[in-house]
């Protein structure tokens, strides 16, 4: 069974078709780029994969729960329980520490680890870091954080918002062979980008135009 | 780390590491909490104060004889027991008597004139407690023969401190007290036949227990152009107490002797002049029953006594006080020669109207003596007391909205300003509930900081409220410190309802894209 399954899913904003009909699905383990333009789609896909918005119409199964259906209050579960999130502009929690930060993630989720955060930093190489706000933190560094923050709970499937786009091209490395690790240790990967660099860094590739699937591209050269 | 300590660090590090905004939200609270604390302060003060401010307008209770019971040092210690001593702020006897002025030189020098002043003996100690405004020019008396002269008195006589008064007092003698006595009038021809009365009064053996005379008739005499001196004789008779003594004990009719040895039987001729005497016994031998006297009536009979006093201050008060005479009670005593009798004592207690009226009624009822509250003090007391609180409710009140007002503006603020991190919080898995939880619990927290602040700035603003207004210290309220810090959390919490609406509503999807 995919991880996650969307079935001719549509969102209509008034005379909008932001989505369009579109279905495609993701394995576990996958690493998946979803790509296109501005307009195309991409936000509102991501909205909906994330459980933060729900399809017009179509079907949408994370795990085998139709989240097209759920209540807000039980996507909110959903998305703690199972996602983990990356965002382009980071948004840490500006007056918390790096760890603390990390730790955030597991005060929702369930219970804080500070042992556990640290060791999630350090994966990320940042445990030097971790007593620092994020105001002392370079970009990269934060990005890396809330990679480290995204994975401390263990979520089945990773989404990352142009999680390169505020970065400069040594931390995009960094950041990618971060994806790269998490990947080889069997994390599902949605990496939303307009970037083809981050998007043929991916196993495959969704691009999206006007709303529909426009091609799907499977990196051939792919290496795990 | 367990999920509490994980709430209290993030509430805590957002109100600790992000000072600038929230540093107005506490200097709002912290503000409020001040003039709440310090209000409330004065508030539970102020019944205090007043009541000490209105104290020193005078006395509040009066302690006056009731209709069959003398005012004297033993019924006053009754009605005092009846007074907790906490209560009791002073207790001032007054006796009054009227004191003809006989001049500022200690010699026995001319009557000026006919001055006659209200002379009061009393306690100085306690009158300083009852009477806090009387102001002194001088000293308050404290040694035997000094006094206290009342400022228009002394401009009348032209007295200064450390001049010197002479009063007189007509002592009143109490010639006979009986319980169930008959009187009997009757009367003579005396010298020139002028008539001659006798009142007699006997006891119930039939024995003689006093006898008055009334010599006033035989005055046309003198206006007949006789002198004076011719009548020493007479005159000597109506004032002798040793001629009328003789009638006491014996039973009508009595008879006259000229023997000095039969004197335990018949009156003694010699000892007045001859006609009056004669005529006195006739009298009282034709004196026949007019009424009787109930227990407790007197027949009195005056003495007069002079006694010099060194004047140690003048008395200011701008009320009749300023036409008195004031003396030690122990001076009063000599001068009238008259122990522990007071007219009234005045009295200075503290507590509510309604405690002082259930006071007085009670002294009334238990000792028999009239106790009598200063009702213009009391009263205009409550009132200005309820006025004044009213009004410090008012404010206190106006203060908790304005303070609940910037708190919730600061706070709707903070939470537009935090719109992306309450987003996060929500993309993380932040329940609507959680949310609630932090916004009330960094309103909280900043209500239990702004309290705490405003508890010691308001009893500092209080205490500075207390002297510049009333001029006393007051008394630190503990049980107000807590009661600051728990209505700041809660108006801070209440402010917060608003703003944590709008945290909850936040939709988190705005931290996808670069937004």
């Amino acid at each position: 069974m995919s991880l996650l399954e969307i079935k001719n899913v549509s969102k209509i904003y008034g005379e909008l078709k932001a989505l369009d009909d579109v279905s495609l699905s993701v394995e576990k383990g996958e690493w998946v780029a979803i790509m296109g333009p501005s307009g195309s789609g991409k936000s509102t896909m991501m909205n909906i994969i994330g459980c933060m918005d729900k399809p017009t119409k179509g079907q949408v199964l994370l795990d085998g729960v139709d989240i097209s259906k759920e209540s807000g209050r039980k996507l909110t579960e959903i998305r703690r329980d199972k996602i983990g999130l990356i965002f382009q502009q980071f948004h840490m929690v500006s007056y918390l520490t790096a760890v603390e930060n990390v730790m955030v993630s597991q005060y929702y989720h369930s219970m804080p680890d500070e042992k556990e955060a640290l060791e999630a930093l350090d994966r990320v190489g940042l445990k030097q870091r971790a007593r620092h706000l994020p105001s002392q933190l370079s970009g990269g560094e934060q990005q890396r954080v809330c990679v480290a923050r995204a994975l401390i709970n263990h979520p089945e499937l990773i989404l990352a918002d142009e999680p390169t786009g505020n970065l400069d091209e040594a931390n995009e490395n960094i950041v990618l062979d971060l994806f790269r690790q998490l990947h080889r240790e069997g994390t599902t990967l949605i990496v939303v980008t307009h970037d083809p660099e981050v998007g043929e860094a991916a196993q495959r590739m969704i691009v999206l135009e006007h709303g529909r699937v426009a091609r799907e591209v499977v990196n051939e050269s792919f290496e795990a | 780390m367990s999920k509490r300590r994980m709430f209290f660090k993030m509430i805590t590090a957002s109100l600790l590491r992000r000072r600038s905004r929230m540093l107005i939200a506490l200097l709002s609270i912290a503000v409020g909490a001040t003039i709440l604390a310090g209000l409330v302060t004065v508030y539970v003060d102020v019944p205090r104060q007043m009541a000490a401010s209105f104290r020193s307008y005078g006395a509040n209770m009066l302690l006056m004889p009731g209709e069959k019971k003398a005012l004297n040092r033993e019924s006053t210690d009754e009605a005092l027991s009846l007074i907790s001593r906490e209560k009791l702020q002073g207790a001032s006897p007054y006796r009054y008597i009227s004191a003809e002025f006989m001049g500022n030189q200690t010699g026995e020098g001319k009557y000026s004139s006919q001055l006659k002043f209200m002379t009061a003996g009393t306690s100085f100690d306690e009158v300083q407690k009852t009477s806090p405004y009387f102001a002194v020019e001088g000293r308050y008396p404290e040694a035997p023969r000094e006094a206290l002269v009342g400022k228009n008195v002394a401009a009348t006589v032209g007295v200064k401190p450390g001049g010197n008064v002479r009063l007189a007092y007509d002592r009143v003698k109490t010639v006979a007290a009986g319980q169930t006595q008959r009187e009997l009038q009757g009367s003579a021809p005396g010298y020139y036949d002028a008539e001659v009365g006798a009142t007699v009064l006997l006891n119930e053996d039939g024995t003689i227990a006093a006898v008055a005379m009334d010599l006033s008739r035989q005055t046309p005499f003198r206006v007949a152009g006789l002198t004076t001196d011719s009548f020493t004789d007479t005159y000597g008779v109506a004032h002798a107490e040793s001629f009328t003594d003789q009638f006491i004990g014996k039973q009508i009719p009595l008879t006259m002797s000229a023997s000095a040895d039969d004197l335990d039987e018949y009156i003694d001729a010699v000892s007045g002049a001859t006609a009056s005497c004669k005529a006195v016994v006739d009298a009282v031998n034709a004196a026949s029953e007019t009424g009787t006297h109930s227990a407790g009536q007197q027949i009195t009979d005056t003495e007069r006594a002079a006694m010099s006093f060194t004047v140690v201050g003048i008395l200011e008060t701008g009320g009749e006080e300023e036409d008195y005479i004031y003396l030690s009670q122990r001076d009063m005593e000599d001068l009238t020669d008259e122990r522990d009798v007071y007219d009234v004592v005045e009295l200075s207690v503290s507590g509510s109207s309604e405690e002082l009226s259930a006071l007085a009624g009670e002294i009334n009822e238990k000792t028999g003596l009239e106790a009598r509250l200063v009702k213009r003090v009391t009263k205009s007391e409550a009132g200005v007391l309820g006025k004044l609180q009213a009004l410090v409710f008012l404010v206190t009140l106006v203060v908790l909205v304005l303070t609940m007002i910037s708190v919730s503006t600061t706070m709707t603020a903070v939470v537009s300003e935090r719109r992306k991190e309450i987003g996060l919080r929500k993309a993380l898995g932040a329940s609507d509930g959680s949310i609630r939880v932090e916004f009330l619990g960094e309103g909280l927290f900043l209500g239990l900081l702004g309290g705490v602040v405003g508890a010691v700035l308001g009893y500092v603003f209080a205490l500075v409220v207390s002297r510049r207004v009333f001029g006393s210290d007051l008394q630190f309220n503990f049980l107000l410190v807590p009661a600051t810090i728990l209505v700041s959390m809660l108006v801070s919490a209440l402010s917060c309802l608003i703003p944590v609406k709008r945290a909850v509503a936040i939709d988190p999807a705005l931290v996808l894209k670069g937004e």
